[in-house]
């Protein structure tokens, strides 16, 4: 253009000039080009920086939640009672199965159907029957190596889940004490349904940012603060437990006993040792469960305690001071009157001590000690041992059996009330006032924790009376007596047999419950175990020889197990070996 | 050009000489910037090694409830008492055939 000008007017020289507007127009279009930029920054950047950061975070938040596992149940020797294990539900969204054509592969619904174990009709059907229903389980609780395979096949529309199962080591051992869980993993009985807030844990969610290879690069914060399960320790000795199922289990199905229960406590803490009861059933093969295997009856059912209950009599009449423990008492001639009535023995024993009318369980004789005794008196000292109230063990369904109240009793009444009619108590209430004989009249509150610290006991009965009844019932066992089936040798048995009619609509029936209750070892008492069975249909039901054996396979197994010392004719030997080798 | 020749380098060194701490100043600005990339790097590698070993925790828990199961399992006390009885013919003595051994 300079040029063209120059030859226009090529006369008049003129000097090169600027074309300023040319440069405006650059420098402007430069200027607003920036101007655009910082703009665009600065609209993104402060104005309106939302969208950018919600389309940032959509693409690289997530929230991760870790899930938890119900808290463990322990033995008080570490053994695993309940383990729960991760497993995974598979469940499919019948909408987005139907969208996406999800049944255009059948092989693959065929292999799912297969790895399930179910027919693939089924399979079909539930996903096919309402197409417009967003969620259906196929299948609850399968393992991880299942869950992989699923996940391979592709499925469109089939997703996994987590959840967790639980697991019984101990099966028809500990069934009726830990209970189970439903699939849910609520514990719906035993110590399960009882501590069940405390095993169950929340899982946490946190928010997370993540890169683009899947890791989490930063936390963010926590949606959901997760609470972490509990385990327990129970004051279970599974090994007691077990030899206890055993026995009582081969005891049960000699006699062809409707049910059974055994109760085994530590006398120095109350804690339960071991509580079994039959029938049971095995808790990790759920399909034809029958409500009346899951009873914990230990503890749920009472029973008339029959002669069992008479070494309290004797205690409450030497408490009283009404006869002292050298007394003789005359039984002839082996029955008495009593109002309209008859309290007979067996036979005619004559003159006896109080020992022997433990050992040959007189009526006549332990009715005479409850009448020389106002009623209320004996009603007292058996409620003060734990009769008619709850124990402490605090699980769900504990039964505190009857004792009455009131004013007016026959002699009869009374007479009975000390041969134990009249009253009901149940298994773990009758171990209860066992231990409490055998720990020098302490009553303790029943625990099914290990307990940490030693618990705080009542003194009920004075321990001088505790000690001599428990001397007394060492007769029991020996010969002459009527558990001589309970005897251990090596081990002294204070125990009691005790039989007990039934009582059925409008009187006592044909019926029995066998038991034997004793403490061992009788100079230094450890253990507290009570045998029930019920309804014995064998030739035997007397206590002492049904349940008897069965008191002495648990008792003498148990002492053995917890390395209790036997006494023997042995000499002790002394390990000469390891004291040289210490003293050095 | 007849004015004195200039030596630009030294005017340059010179006139950097005057602003140093300003220039110090930017060094530091500098490194700072490098440091707090490095730092939030570093926090990154370490939070996913963490959210690593929670994961690896998370498995070896889920093995370890797996190994318990199998070892409870195998040590059963009646699968050991039939091992005992049946296999290795052993029994268990009375408690009157006990012999106490006394550790003084």
């Amino acid at each position: 253009m300079i040029r063209q000008a120059k030859t226009k007017r090529a006369s008049k020289p003129q000097k090169p000039q600027q074309i300023h507007w040319r440069l405006y127009v650059v420098v402007g279009f430069v200027c607003a080009l920036f101007c655009s930029l910082v703009g665009r920054a600065a609209y993104i950047q402060i104005i309106e920086p939302d969208k950018l950061r919600h389309e940032s975070d959509m693409r690289t938040l997530r929230t991760t939640s870790r899930e938890v596992q119900r808290g463990l149940i322990t033995d008080r020797n570490g053994d695993m009672l309940a383990v729960s294990v991760p497993v995974r539900a598979v469940w499919a969204d019948p909408k987005q199965v139907n969208d996406n054509n999800g049944f255009a592969d059948m092989r693959r619904w065929q292999a799912l159907a297969d790895v399930l174990h179910e027919p693939v009709e089924d399979v079909l059907d539930r996903v096919r029957s309402n197409p417009t229903k967003r969620f259906t389980y196929l299948k609850r609780q399968i393992t991880p190596a299942v869950a992989d395979y699923i996940t391979q096949l592709k499925l469109p529309g089939v997703f996994l889940k987590s959840e967790s199962r639980r697991y019984y080591p101990g099966g028809e051992i500990t069934a009726q004490l830990i209970g189970i869980t439903n699939i849910d993993d609520v514990g719906i009985e035993g110590v399960e349904n009882a501590y069940n807030s405390w095993l169950t844990g929340t899982p946490s969610k946190q928010k997370v940012r993540k890169s683009r290879d899947g890791h989490v690069v930063e936390r963010l914060d926590i949606i959901q603060e997760g609470e972490s399960p509990n385990d327990l320790v129970l004051s279970i000795d599974h090994r007691i437990q077990q030899l206890a199922y055993r026995e009582l289990k081969r005891t049960t199905e000699m006699n062809q006993a409707t049910s059974g229960s055994i109760v085994v406590l530590d006398v120095h803490t109350g804690e339960v040792l071991a509580m079994v009861n039959t029938p049971s059933y095995n808790p990790n093969a759920r399909d034809n469960l029958q409500t009346f295997r899951m009873r914990n009856r230990a503890m749920t059912d009472t029973f008339e305690p029959g002669s069992t209950i008479k070494p309290f009599v004797v205690a409450a009449a030497l408490e009283a001071g009404t006869v002292k423990s050298t007394d003789i008492i005359a039984t002839s001639p082996g029955w008495m009157r009593l109002g309209g009535r008859q309290v007979r023995d067996p036979a005619n024993y004559g003159d006896m001590s109080l020992a022997r009318i433990l050992a040959k369980s007189s009526n006549v004789g332990i009715s005479k000690l409850a009448l020389s005794i106002p009623v209320q008196q004996l009603l007292g000292t058996y409620q003060s041992m734990g009769l008619g109230s709850f124990s402490g063990i605090n699980l769900t369904g504990e039964s505190a059996g009857v004792i009455q109240d009131r004013h007016r009793w026959s002699d009869f009444e009374r007479a009975t009330l000390s041969f134990g009619y009249g009253l009901t108590a149940t298994t773990l209430q009758l171990a209860r006032m066992y231990a409490t004989l055998g720990n020098g009249g302490t009553l303790y509150p029943i625990s099914i924790m290990k307990l940490k610290k030693p618990p705080v006991g009542e003194q009920v009965i004075s321990p001088s009376v505790a000690h001599d009844v428990m001397q007394m019932m060492v007769s029991v066992t020996e010969k002459g007596g009527t558990g001589t089936l309970a005897h251990i040798d090596g081990y002294p048995v204070a125990g009691k047999s005790g039989t007990s009619r039934k009582a059925v609509a409008g009187g006592y029936g044909d019926d029995y419950v066998a038991l034997f209750a004793g403490i061992a070892p009788a100079n230094n008492p450890r253990l507290a175990i009570v045998v029930v069975v019920n309804e014995p249909k064998g030739d035997l039901y007397y206590g002492g020889s049904v349940a008897g054996p069965a008191f002495a396979k648990v008792m003498s197994g148990a002492l053995q197990m917890l390395n209790v010392e036997p006494i023997t004719d042995k000499e002790q030997v002394q390990l000469a070996g390891i004291a040289a080798g210490r003293a050095e | 050009m007849s004015k004195p020749s200039i030596n630009l380098p030294q005017i340059v060194l010179h006139d950097l000489w005057l602003h140093k701490w300003i220039l110090l100043l930017a060094l530091l600005v500098l490194c700072n910037a490098v440091a707090v990339v490095y730092g939030s790097h570093t926090t990154r590698q370490l939070t996913t090694q963490w959210d690593q070993l929670l994961q690896e925790r998370d498995r070896l828990d889920i093995e370890w409830r797996n190994l318990l199961l199998e070892e409870q399992s195998q040590t059963e006390h009646s699968r050991i008492t039939r091992i005992a009885s049946k296999e290795l013919n052993m029994s268990r003595p009375l408690p009157s055939e006990e012999v106490v051994v006394k550790v003084p």
